[in-house]
Formats: C-alpha cells, structure tokens, sequence
C-alpha cells in the first residue's frame, strides 16, 4: 500500500468523487493485495485499464488457483451482463420476442423454475441472471469462495460450465434479436468477446454453441461439457 | 461553550420530563401496593411462626420493592377503576333523587340498574385484582421464606463443618505441641482456644463456659477472620462483600419501616430462632452489635446448646460473607455459579419471573425445596435488587428513559446474510414497516430482501435471505436510496447521475415471476454526474450529486424538479445531504469543504453554516461522508474521513460533541427512530452502536472485509422493527437482531 517516497494511496471512492474519478487510482500488484477479495479487485484492475485486452485480463497470475480464477471470472461477466439486461428490458418486450430463441433452431427452456418454462426472452435473460447471482453466491454450492475466494471444490467447478452456456444465450439472443443493441454494448465492454474466449480458452462451452460470431481464432479444444 | 452545554442539555430534557413522569406514576403505585401488603404479610407471618420467619418477613419486604413497579401499573388501572365506580355513583345520584320522586321512568331506572351494575362490576374485578395480586405475593412470599430457610439450613451445615475441621486442626495442633491428646477433644470449648491463650485455657478449663464464652467467642471470631484473611481475602473485601449483603437486607430494614414492622416484632417475640437469627440480620458485620446481644443471652443460657446456636448466630454473618464470596469469586460451589450465570441472564425476565411465580407459586415451592436451590435462590435475589437499585438510582437521575434501555441491554447478534451482489453493497435501506429492505450495489442493482423468506445456511446459526426482486435500470454502481414513508415507493441514485423511483413489489412476490416494466416508475434526470446522497421527506427527496448541486424533486409532479441549491466553489462537492428532522423545510448538506450549510428549501438561502474554526483548522482529513440529522432534536452529526463522528447544533451552528469513534474513516451513520442510539459504519470494517445520551459505545460488531481500502458503506436502523443493518464492500450486507 506504501508508495516508494512513503505517502499511502487510500483506494477509495468517497462520496462526492466524480464519476469519471470512480476506481480512478494507481494499480495495486496482486501480491500486494491482502484482501480476500484480491481475484475480483485485481480483475477489475485489468478490465477498467482497458477492457479490450481480453487477452490480458484472461491471463491467469501464477500461483493462483484455476477454479478460483473462472468463478471470480465468471462473476464479473454475470455483473456485467446486467448492462446488457438494463438495455433490453427497454426493447426487448414479452410481446415482441415471446421465446428465448436466438437462431430459429433453438428454443431455450428457463431452468429458474421447477419445471423449466418457456419464458419471454426478457423473462429468460432476469431469471438467468438472477438465478446465477443466487448460485454464484451461494453459500451451499460455493461454500468457500464465497467467504475466503482461495480455493473451490471441484464438484462446483462443473456448476460454472452450466452458467456460462446459459447467460451465453443472453448474448446470442440479443445478437440474433437486438443487433444495434448488441454492438452498442460490446463496442463499450468487449464482454461477448471477452465472454467467448474465457468459455474457450477454459473449455467450459462447446465450440459448437458459439454462435456469436467472434473470432476468437487460437486453441479451442473441441467440445464435450454439453447439456 | 455556552451553547455546547445548553445543548447537551437540550439533549437531556426530553427523556428526562417522560422518564421524571413515569416514575412518579410508579412511585404512586408502589406505595399502594406495599401498604396493602403490609397487612397480608404481618397474617401471614403470625400463621408460620416458625425459626425462619422473621428473615422470611424481611426480605418479602425487600422483594416488595422489587415488585413494585410490577405492579405500580395494575395499581393505577385499579384506581382508574375507582374513578370510574365514582361517577357512576355520581351519575347515580341524580336518578336515585328522580326515583324517590314519582317522576320516575322506566329508562330512568334501567339506566340506573345499569350504572349500578357497572359499578359493581368495576368493583368485582377490582377486587379480583387486587386478589389476584395478594395471592400472589402470598405465593411468592412462601416460597421466599422456604428458600431461606434451606438456605439458613445449609450455612448451619457448613458452619457445623468448619468447626469440625477446626476441632480437627485444633486437635493436631495440641497433639503436636504436647504430645498427647487435647483433654476435651469432644467439647465445643477448645475449639474456641487460641493458640497463645492455651496455657490460660488450661487453667479455665474448668470454669463454667457462661463466664468464659464471652471471650473465647470474641477470640474466635478473630480466628476466622484470620482464617478468611489467610486463604486470600482482606477485610476490605469481607467489607464490600458485607456491604453488598447489608444492601440486600437494607431493603428489608426499609420494608419494616414501611409495614412489614409489626411482623417482624413478633418475629423477635417468639421464637428462638427468630430470635437468633433477626440481630444477624440487622447487623451482620457490626460486630459490636453481635457481641451484645451475644451478651445478653449467654448469661441467661448455659447450655452448650445455646453457645452452638450463638455461634450459629453471629458466624452466620462472616459465613454469609464466605457464601458470596465463594458464589462469585472462588467459584467452587458449582451450583451457586451456575446459578448465578443462569440468573445474570435471565435477569430482563424478571417479570415475566415473577408473573410465573404467581401462577405456579407451589410448584416453584417444591422445586426450591427439592433440588435444595436454597443458595441459587438468594444469589437470585441478589442480582436482582442490585439491578432494581440500579434502575431506581437511574430514574432518579432522570434517564429513565435510557435506563429502561439499558437495563434490558441488547446484544446485537448477526442473524441474516443478504448475499447475491456480485460487488460491493453502497446503500441499504429498511421498509418502515415490513422486515423488508433494499440493497444498492456496485453491481449496477438494487435487490428487494424479505426477512421472512430465508434459508438455513450449511453449518452456521445465520440464516442466509435471497433477493426477491432485482431492480435493473442504472448504468453503473448505484450509490444511494432513499424511501417514501409509506414504505411504496423508493428512490435510488447511480454513478450514472440519474435518480430512479422504483414501486415497491409485494415482498411476497415469486422471485422468478415475469417482467413488470411498471416496477420502474421513472426517472428523474437533471444531475450530470455521479449522485451520492438521496433522502425523503413525506412526498419529497432531496438529492445532492458530484456536480456541486443539490436538488429538490416531487417525484410525482410533471415538473419533478422543485429547486437547485449551489454553493460557492469553495465548498466544493457535496458529499452527504439530510433534511432536517425539526425543522420543516430545512435541508442540512455536507461538503467537500468539511462544512454544513443548511438550506431553507423555500428560499434556498444558507439558514447556517456548521463550523468550528479551531477544530476544523487544516480540514485536510477532516471530509465529511455522511450527515444525518437528529430525528427530534435540533442537532446534526457528521460522520468524518478523520475517524471521528462530531455532533453540531443546528441553531447556533457550533460543534457540540467530538468524538474518535472508529480506527478508521467514519462512513456512515443512522440514528433510531427514538433518537436514542447512533449506528455508525467505518472502513475498519466494523459497526457500533452508540448510546447518544452519554456518546459511549455499546457495542461493537465487525461485520465485513476489505475491497481495496473500503469496507463498510452503510448502516440502517428499522423504524419499526428490532433490526440493524449493514452493507459492505465484500458485497454482503448483514441484518442483526
């Protein structure tokens, strides 16, 4: 925390600070962090420097747990997908788009019920992501990292899998649905592309249910986590 | 300084007329009470006559006091009852003249019969009250009285022990010193001996022991005060100790005066017991007392019997003092300690206790006299006077009030976990009413939590909540709520510099249930950049954002956007914005500066400025992160980067109070509704609890981790509801019962 000539820097939003100020201070190393929140900040790091280096905001830090390293991942995509929730609840309406469907092969069942339910996109995309929210905070499946974010059982790393191809969906329907919407959003995030080469680089997708296309474009081993 | 004083003052006044008030309605029916019972006691007492009574007679007077306020409200509805039979002999009255004249009616005499009627039934369950009451006490009463005398029966245990063993040591002494056995190994008078009057004894062995006891007594009594000393404690503590059950038994001395006396003087009549035991009471360690009255009887009885009894008498009082220190301090007596943690708990239900009592009088007869909890009992009774004391002690300081809070002193215990935000949590906020309440987090959401609705975490006595409803509209972290005072609507402010007004769904809603586009129900848009505080009054907010502005909103109205209120450049930012609770049409807004201005909203003209020069010179460090005004008194507190909390008068403008109160900047506040406690959150990563009469802590709770170098963002009292909240940077928040 102690610069070289001894002064501290305090990172700290106050209240008062300007918007364009918000998280706008020096970088802390990842060793330096002592935070157990030390995975998050140091990816939000990396996102908020410049969030079109997908490559190095995906480059995992020696040293650090791999299960740990996508469950922090996979919670700043679900965050950050709420962006793209806030701007398709304007447009995307349970009377234009009824299904959850991005190309005319598919339509998605929402698992947010106890009997999936062919909800309204809309529908789809908030419990989707409510629903993962809840998991990926849950005490019971993430019982570790979700107080100390150091180490995740193994039976829970195959949870993320089930995540990602679900909120990937919202990015294919808002693709397939809400173009303008949909270049918009990743022309300030980068998250689809981001999104892409986590789920691949990581094998949590099938190569074959990345229909967005994005050209990711190096060493995506092909698919088995189906279904 | 002046005006300090007078407004800590100020801050004193209000509970001080409410608590002054009540405790003379108390005092009222207290005195009704006790004078009513002195009769029943004194019947009683003549029915038991028995070795016990007269401790019995005493301490059910000090138990008086102690249920005197219990019953100081029944008393006052019983008089109120009266009041009421009055008038209808009143109202009677007039129809009883119309009666004897022939101009009687039917309705005249039926309205009669009625208002007689009435009155007698007022009067019934007067009396059934008033029975009820007395039976009671009666109950408890026995019950009192058969706890001390298996108390009285257990210390003579003990006492007959200690002098066995010092008979025992006596022997081996002398055995040692002259080789044979001590000569009257089985009478009671070597035990008396001191060791350098032995060769004197030997001489006196054979005078009678009325002649001798007088000093053999005194010697040892002496010896056991060694023997006390010895093992660890000095006088002084026999005598705080000694004190400490005078206390106890001066309540009984009071309760004599009041009307208990005549119990006890037959008490001391009759039999030997009473006769034995009463002085001990009265002057346990007022050795001088015990040693006349020692006087008195040895010379009438020369019967070994008696000494033992004498001893008895007057050992009892060193012993009483053995017992409470042995309870309290050696802890040896497992029962009696755990008697007494069982007692320093249950304390607050001292009246839900005694209310017990009088219904199942008799079975906590037999439970007292089976399990021999004789001691427990007394340790009971002591914690239980001592706390009276204490109360009464503090209403006649006129913090009555706060004392009723204090003598139930809550312990904040975390209970729910809201876990669901993916980043920090920046505000929360509790519906007035339902155990509702709303998050707003970095994660660009806010989320509806209903308390009812939980989870039971894995291994762990909290519970976990999930979110019923996530609101979706900011573009960025949202940093602030408010909400109306019907709990319907509430109002969030984001980084984004938009406010958004959200209606409230039912909290019984499914939380997977379909999309409401009129959950949203607006937005209003007027700042240019972030907006870091947002509060309501009835149907307006008040916002203030980093763009230097604070603005005034009906949200409803076509032209949302009531005022614009702009300070000087030098001010800088603000930082945290109230109204102010006292004064309508007051806003108070803090600043980057350090200082307070309040507005008039009406004329938007700075009404006062909050600064102390000497306090706030070089307000570098000295931000201020959050206001919150005072909810009935005319006083602001700040919350500082400087770790301080600091208390300011809003007429004058000066600063009141200063206080460190965290290790690290002060984030936040929130006062109760009553205006009695102060929350406050801190980056230390912990929450306290403050009692704002006397601004001492009272407790605290760590609650969250760090994100970066921030940790807690917000507390929340329910208005209603015995709930604390906090949120924090690890994106939790906390709710504490």
């Amino acid at each position: 925390m102690k610069m070289a000539d001894g002064s501290t820097i305090l990172r700290r939003n106050r209240p008062g600070t300007k918007s364009k100020d918000f998280c706008r201070w020096p970088d802390e190393p990842l060793e330096e962090m002592d935070s157990t929140l030390a995975v998050q900040q140091y990816i939000q790091q990396l996102i908020k420097r410049d969030p079109s280096n997908v490559e190095l905001i995906l480059t995992m830090p020696e040293a650090q747990d791999e299960g740990v390293w996508k469950y922090e991942h996979l919670r700043q995509f679900c965050m950050e997908l709420n962006g793209l929730a806030v701007r398709l609840q304007k447009e995307c309406s349970p009377s234009t788009c009824t299904q959850m469907t991005a190309t005319d092969q598919w339509i998605f069942l929402c698992a947010a019920h106890k009997t999936p339910k062919e909800c309204p996109a809309i529908d789809y995309t908030r419990h989707t992501l409510d629903g993962a929210a809840c998991l990926l905070n849950s005490n019971k499946y993430f019982p570790s990292s979700v107080s100390h974010r150091v180490s995740i059982k193994e039976s829970s790393v195959t949870k993320l899998g089930s995540v990602c191809r679900r909120v990937y969906r919202i990015f294919s329907h808002a693709y397939f649905h809400h173009r303008r919407i949909f270049d918009e959003f990743e022309a300030e995030t980068y998250l689809c592309h981001r999104f892409t080469h986590f789920v691949t680089k990581y094998n949590l997708m099938s190569k074959e249910n990345l229909i967005v296309p994005i050209n990711v474009g190096e060493n995506a081993a092909p698919g088995e986590s189906e279904a | 300084m002046g005006t300090n004083s007078g407004a800590t003052a100020g801050i004193n006044n209000k509970p001080v007329g409410g608590a002054g008030g009540a405790g003379v309605l108390g005092g009222g029916g207290v005195g009704g009470a006790n004078s009513s019972i002195g009769g029943v006691l004194s019947n009683s007492l003549g029915g038991g006559g028995s070795g016990g009574l007269s401790i019995s007679g005493l301490n059910a007077g000090g138990q008086n006091a102690n249920v005197g306020g219990l019953i100081g409200g029944v008393g006052g509805m019983g008089n109120v009852g009266g009041d009421d039979g009055g008038n209808g002999m009143v109202g009677g009255g007039p129809n009883n003249q119309q009666a004897t004249t022939p101009q009687y009616t039917i309705p005249g005499i039926l309205h009669f019969i009625q208002h007689e009627w009435s009155r007698f039934e007022l009067e019934r369950s007067q009396w059934d009250v008033d029975r009820a009451e007395l039976q009671a006490r009666i109950a408890m009463l026995l019950g009192e009285r058969k706890c001390l005398e298996s108390l009285k029966s257990d210390l003579t245990r003990r006492i007959k022990m200690l002098e066995y063993a010092l008979r025992q040591e006596r022997a081996k002494f002398y055995r040692l010193k002259y080789g044979t056995d001590p000569p009257q190994l089985n009478e009671f008078k070597p035990s008396n001996e001191d060791a350098g009057l032995a060769g004197e004894v030997a001489t006196d062995s054979e005078v009678p022991y009325s002649s001798v006891s007088n000093t053999t007594w005194r010697q040892g009594r002496q010896m056991l005060r060694q023997y006390l000393a010895e093992i660890g404690y000095t006088d002084n503590i026999i005598d705080v100790r000694s004190n400490r059950v005078r206390s106890i038994l001066g309540l009984n001395n009071n309760a004599e005066h009041d009307g208990s006396g005549g119990g006890l003087g037959s008490g001391l009549g009759s039999g030997t017991g009473g006769e034995n035991l009463s002085p001990n009471i009265n002057g346990n360690e007022s050795n001088k007392r015990a040693s006349e009255t020692e006087g008195r009887h040895t010379p009438a009885k020369k019967v070994q019997q008696s000494i033992d009894e004498i001893i008895v008498d007057t050992e009892a009082a060193v012993m009483a003092n053995f017992e409470f220190l042995g309870a309290t301090e050696m802890s040896d007596d497992d029962e009696i300690s755990d008697d007494l943690e069982m007692v320093a708990t249950d304390n607050d239900d001292t009246d839900v206790k005694l209310a017990k009592r009088a219904k199942s009088g008799k079975d906590m007869l037999t439970e007292e006299v089976d399990g021999s909890l004789g001691l427990g009992e007394l340790a009971q009774l002591t914690v239980n006077n001592d706390s009276d004391g204490a109360y009464d002690a503090n209403s006649k300081d006129g913090t009555g009030a706060s004392a009723g809070g204090a003598g139930y002193r809550k312990t904040w215990n975390a209970k729910y976990t809201l876990r669901s935000h993916f980043d920090g949590v920046r505000s929360l906020i509790f519906h007035p009413e339902e155990p509702v309440l709303i998050t707003a987090s970095e994660d660009h959401t806010l989320k509806l939590w209903n308390l009812q609705k939980t989870v039971q975490a894995k291994k762990s006595a909290s519970l976990d909540v999930e979110p019923l409803y996530t609101f979706r509209a900011h573009t960025g972290p949202v940093l602030c709520l408010g909400m109306s005072s019907s709990g319907e609507t509430c109002y969030s402010g984001g980084l984004d510099g938009n406010i958004e007004c959200w209606q409230l769904p039912s909290p019984n809603i499914d939380p997977y249930d379909c999309y409401d586009p009129n959950v949203h129900s607006g937005t209003l848009e007027g700042h240019t950049d972030a907006v870091w505080g947002l509060t309501t009054m009835q149907s307006n907010i008040v916002s203030c954002s980093a763009d230097g502005t604070v603005k005034l909103w009906s949200p409803y109205n076509k032209e949302p956007l009531l005022r614009t209120y702009t300070a000087s450049e030098a001010e800088g930012a603000p930082s945290s914005v109230d109204f102010v609770r006292n004064e309508v049409d007051h806003i108070v807004v803090a600043y980057n500066s350090a200082h307070c201005i309040v507005y008039d909203t009406e004329t938007g003209k700075q009404v006062v400025r909050l600064e102390a020069a000497q306090e706030m010179s070089g307000n570098t460090g000295k931000f201020i992160n959050k206001v919150v005004s005072h909810p009935t008194l005319p006083i602001t507190i700040t919350a500082h980067e400087d770790r301080h909390i600091r208390f300011w008068d809003n007429t004058s403008g000066t600063l009141v109070h200063s206080m460190v109160a965290h290790l690290e900047p002060v984030t936040s506040l929130a006062v109760d509704a009553h205006g009695l406690y102060l929350l406050s959150g801190s980056h230390d990563c912990s929450i306290r609890l403050w009692n704002l009469d006397n601004k001492t802590c009272v407790q605290e709770i760590t609650a969250h981790r760090k994100k970066f170098d921030e940790s807690i963002f917000d507390v929340a009292f329910h208005a209603t509801k015995p709930y604390i909240a906090s949120a924090g940077a690890d994106g939790l928040a906390k709710v504490f019962v």
